[in-house]
């Protein structure tokens, strides 16, 4: 498999095993910094589905373990965070493999191509 | 505000997080719940997800939790099989008794096998009665 290939050589989707709280979350950061409760309405919003709070700890200490999020200084007893750099560059790794996935799907279904 | 009840049980949830996690998203994370029961979020629902959170963190940051888990795990495995909890002193002798009778006794004598020799003593236990093995040598 093309994408399996990408990661075996050294490819950058580096959230492929990372989780989808994972990709919400910096997909949601990348309009701009966030703390929890925003994040968990924006991610609502505009993908349908409430992360549970466990589990957007969970995902929030993985970024940044990762380095892929930074946490900002905290407003009150509010912590916002904001996509890092390398968190762009994976994001958008990780994009561009979906798209190319449901490019081939879609082909394959008879609904063409994006 | 949600009721006392609904934060105590969150807040029960919380105190599962290790101490340095506590320290550094505690406050948000009872504020967030307290938002999210206000937006109409049922209280178990989010207790759970603090409680499930905090056992996966558990795991990532104390590694000697994942041998508890594992034991435990093991612990939980054999009771459903139905092996006695009170493991005696005695387990490992009987482990390797049980070992050395699948592995190296003979077969019992047993006429219906045309077997003539006699029957070992150390089959009933030495009490010198009949032979209480079957005839794979389990006695």
């Amino acid at each position: 498999m093309a994408a399996r290939e990408r990661d075996d050589n050294g490819g950058q989707d580096v959230l492929r095993r990372a989780g989808d709280a994972s990709v919400l979350i910096l997909t949601s950061l990348a309009d701009g910094s966030k703390h929890g409760y925003a994040l968990i309405q924006d991610i609502k919003g505009f993908a349908g589905l409430q992360l549970g709070p466990g589990t957007l700890y969970g995902a929030l200490d993985r970024l940044e373990r990762m380095g892929l999020i930074e946490a900002l200084p905290a407003e009150d007893r509010r912590q916002p965070y904001r996509i890092t750099a390398a968190g762009v560059v994976a994001l958008r790794a990780h994009l561009d493999s979906i798209e190319r996935v449901s490019s081939v799907g879609r082909l394959r279904l008879g609904l063409g191509g994006i | 505000m949600p009721g006392s009840r609904s934060m105590r049980l969150v807040e029960s949830a919380l105190r599962c997080y290790p101490q340095r996690w506590r320290s550094r998203h505690g406050d948000e994370a009872a504020e967030i719940a307290s938002l999210l029961i206000r937006d109409g979020t049922p209280a178990h629902s989010v207790a759970w997800s603090y409680l499930i959170g905090a056992a996966r963190t558990r795991l990532v940051i104390e590694p000697r939790w994942q041998l508890g888990a594992a034991v435990g795990a093991l612990l939980l495995a054999a009771g459903s099989l139905g092996v006695p909890l009170a493991l005696s002193s005695s387990a490992p002798a009987n482990a390797a008794n049980v070992a050395h009778s699948r592995t190296a006794r003979p077969r019992p004598a047993d006429p219906r096998y045309g077997d003539s020799r006699p029957a070992d003593p150390r089959y009933d236990g030495g009490r010198g009665g009949p032979n209480r093995c079957d005839r794979h040598g389990h006695c």
